[in-house]
């Protein structure tokens, strides 16, 4: 039975009635004791009783903890302290009839106590938030109560509510009531005089204790919240926290952890020397000391920062400047991997001693400093990363470059036929014949008159409609029987795009835009109704003729991207289920491989396969 | 001998609960993880889970070196950059570490797990980073290469 100390405190005002404080408390953690005991009787008899029952007590338990168990030790505690009181009372004419209450609290280990009541005084718990009392008053009333004797409405207004049926001192003996309890995490005990439940109600005193706030000002808040009520009787209080609700992984090693690291930077700086860290190609040009200072205390610290925060941001930003620089100085990988290799190795040297001597805090740090270093490589990974991209466009662009170098010193091809000619598409055959039986001069004027009024109801600025018109006119007006003029025309106003919604869209939106103004157009033209059904007619046909033309370039540009995606597509599947097999297979192997390996070795020091 | 250190069994039995988050947090470890349909995010997820259950019980690093070089070409294929790789496979690791870090409580050999899976993805991301250095060094040898042959007026390889 060795009590350990809990966060405990204890306090006691005379309030604003009384003149002499009856109340009396132990607050003993030396002996796991803690007890609050409200005397009476005149003439000043109520302190003395509990002071002497006060005094038996302690020294009962304290001569007799190691002899006694804990339950029969305190009964023995408070049956010394009633004979003490008794024998004093009887002893003195003017303090016959004094006694006290008490109620105690006996700690045995941090989350085991016994509670002792004698009286009214009374202990109060405190658990997920929710106050309850674990005594019962022993007063006339209540013990009517418990009989049955009387209701608790009668109680309540019963003229007796406060007459003690039991106290410690009006006779030799007394009955204890004795209570085991289990402390669990978060828990708060609350041994108390009347002086603060009959001036307090049981919402304001459950609000404090529940408050989070230290032990000494819950107890110093209780004591103003007694005396805010009136103050009429001396309060005495006693707050004992239970264990300790087990702080987080992550508040340990913001606050231990940090420190801890930081404490050991310099067998941090010792043991990257060692490795051989200032010899490093980084560190070239710099002084031992320096290059320690710049490069591993500079790790250090941001770990520190790190830890104390529960962030990664330091170490990233250390991360990235160092390896940023050394890029820039068209610095080799090999190097800066050492270096962050030996900076690594050294951080798990000072965390493993740091677990010889302290595993838990050991165990989050070693957790807290591997993070550290995932972090650093998601840093030095953005970087090369960020190289890589830089020099595969270069190496684009350079490649580029020589093919049309190359293919500029080529002789040129002798195509034969121009592109119109060559067929592409189906519907782009150049000798796929007119439906139209020829175009006469009447239908020519038509034609030329409704496209000129369509030009100018043309905004001056909307040029490819402009354009669009004009290749109309032509293709309207062709009588070759063929589709010559609709692809030429297309190729001209198709020109140099690229293959995207913003090449290819303004286009056929013109297209459109084109149309709708020549059907405008036609009714204004002077003209027979029958002439004017043949315009529109030669004219819709010629911008059909024009955008499938201009669909079939739009078509032949896309193709070999197509053609090339399609290919991917194909190739992507292939490579795809070839890496299932692979990994199904490497699966297969490395089971095996499991199977066989010598389980004594380090972790990883168990194979070095180069797959 | 035995066939599994208790780390990786304890592996095992977590593997369904750190899939089944993963599958849940995948939108946001990797855009094209998200777009996948859940079956094939199951089966791409599954094959990092996997290794890392093998890599618990062998520590082998070859081994590890040769399933991410083949895990970067498979991304690199469907144009995931290695930097995104890197990440993917850091938060697989992370996540996976919290799944053990939660069941800590419970289980025995929960904190240690949380701590070897750390230190795997520590593993993982040097090595991976070590490959994308690799891949760099080759690319700067062609460019090299190219930009003699610029010089010189020769056609490229």
């Amino acid at each position: 039975m060795t009590p350990a100390a809990p966060r405990v405190a204890g306090d006691t005002h005379v309030g604003k009635v009384r003149t002499a404080n009856e109340d009396s408390m132990i607050v003993e953690p030396s002996i796991g004791l803690y007890a609050v005991l409200d005397g009476m009787g005149g003439a000043n008899a109520g302190d003395v009783a509990s002071q002497t029952a006060r005094d038996a007590l302690r020294e009962v338990i304290a001569q007799q903890r190691l002899h006694m168990q804990p339950k029969q030790l305190v009964e023995a505690a408070i049956q010394g302290a009633c004979a003490a009181v008794n024998a004093a009372a009887q002893a003195d004419r003017a303090r016959h009839g004094m006694g006290t209450t008490v109620v105690a609290c006996l700690q045995i280990d941090p989350s085991h106590v016994v509670i002792a009541h004698v009286g009214d005084s009374r202990c109060y718990l405190l658990r997920g938030q929710r106050l309850q009392s674990l005594t019962r008053d022993h007063t006339i009333v209540e013990e009517l109560v418990d009989r049955g004797l009387l209701s608790a409405e009668e109680a309540e207004r019963h003229p007796y509510k406060n007459v003690l049926s039991r106290n410690l001192g009006a006779k030799p003996e007394t009955r204890v009531d004795l209570l085991d309890l289990d402390l669990k995490q978060g828990d708060r005990l609350l041994l108390c005089s009347d002086g603060l439940y009959g001036y307090a109600s049981a919402e304001a005193i459950q609000y404090l204790l529940g408050s989070g706030d230290p032990p000494e000002q819950v107890a110093r808040d209780l004591i103003d919240l007694a005396l805010r009520g009136g103050g009429g009787d001396n309060v005495s209080v006693i707050v004992i926290e239970g264990p300790p609700v087990a702080p987080s992984s992550t508040q340990v090693v913001r606050t231990s952890g940090a420190v801890a690291w930081w404490g050991r930077r310099q067998r941090f700086l010792q043991v990257a020397r060692e490795r051989g860290l200032t010899q490093n190609p980084i560190c070239r040009g710099l002084e031992p000391d320096e290059a320690l200072e710049v490069v591993a205390l500079s790790l250090c610290e941001a770990i520190y920062h790190d830890l104390e925060k529960s962030t990664g941001v330091n170490v990233w930003t250390f991360a990235q400047n160092l390896a940023g620089g050394w890029f820039d100085r068209s610095g080799e990988w090999s190097a800066l991997r050492g270096l962050v290799d030996i900076l690594a190795m050294s951080a798990r040297v000072v965390v493993d001693e740091i677990r010889g001597t302290d595993a838990s805090l050991g165990f989050l740090l070693d957790v807290a400093v591997s993070r550290a270093l995932v972090v650093a490589e998601l840093a030095l990974g953005g970087l090369l990363a960020d190289r890589l991209r830089a020099i595969d466009a270069d190496l684009i662009r350079l490649h580029g470059a020589m093919q049309e170098t190359i293919e500029a010193e080529l002789p040129p091809e002798d195509t034969g036929s121009k592109f119109i000619d060559t067929p592409t598409i189906p519907f782009l055959r150049a000798d796929r014949p007119v439906t139209s039986s020829g175009i006469s001069a009447e239908l020519v004027g038509g034609i030329e008159k409704t496209l000129t009024i369509a030009r100018a109801r043309t905004a001056p600025r909307a040029t490819l409609v402009r354009d669009i018109l004009a290749a109309l006119e032509s293709i309207a007006c062709d009588d070759s029987g063929n589709f010559a003029q609709a692809v030429l025309s297309a190729r001209e106003l198709y020109g140099v795009r690229p293959v995207d919604d913003a090449g290819i869209m303004p286009l056929f939106d013109a297209l459109d835009q084109a149309r709708i103004i020549t059907c405008a157009s036609v009714h204004q033209i002077s003209a027979t109704d029958l002439l004017r059904a043949k315009v529109l007619r030669a004219i819709s046909a010629a911008h059909q003729r024009l955008v499938g033309a201009m669909t079939g370039l739009v078509l032949e540009a896309v193709a070999p991207i197509s053609d090339r995606l399609r290919e991917a597509q194909q190739q992507t599947s292939e490579l795809r289920d070839q890496v299932a097999r692979a990994e199904r297979k490497r699966a297969e192997l490395e089971r095996k491989f499991a199977s066989t390996i010598d389980q004594s070795q380090p972790w990883d020091k168990r194979g070095t396969t180069e797959w | 001998m035995s066939t599994a250190t208790p780390l990786a069994v304890a592996y095992d039995g977590l593997r369904p609960k750190i899939l089944q988050r993963l599958l849940d947090l995948r939108s946001t470890l990797d855009p094209s993880l998200g777009r996948l349909d859940e079956p094939t995010a199951r089966a791409q997820i599954g094959a990092v889970l996997d290794h890392v259950g093998n890599f618990l019980t062998t520590g082998d690093l070859g081994l590890h070196r040769a399933f991410l070089h083949t895990f970067l070409a498979m991304r690199a294929a469907e144009a995931q950059g290695p930097a995104a790789v890197l990440a993917m496979l850091v938060a697989i690791g992370d996540t996976a570490a919290q799944v053990a870090q939660e069941e800590a409580a419970t289980t025995p050999t929960g904190a240690d797990l949380a701590l070897m899976l750390t230190r795997v993805t520590a593993s993982t991301a040097r090595a991976l980073n070590d490959l994308i250095a690799e891949e760099l060094e080759r690319r700067l040898g062609q460019w090299a290469e190219l930009s003699r042959r610029e010089r010189r007026g020769a056609p490229p390889s």
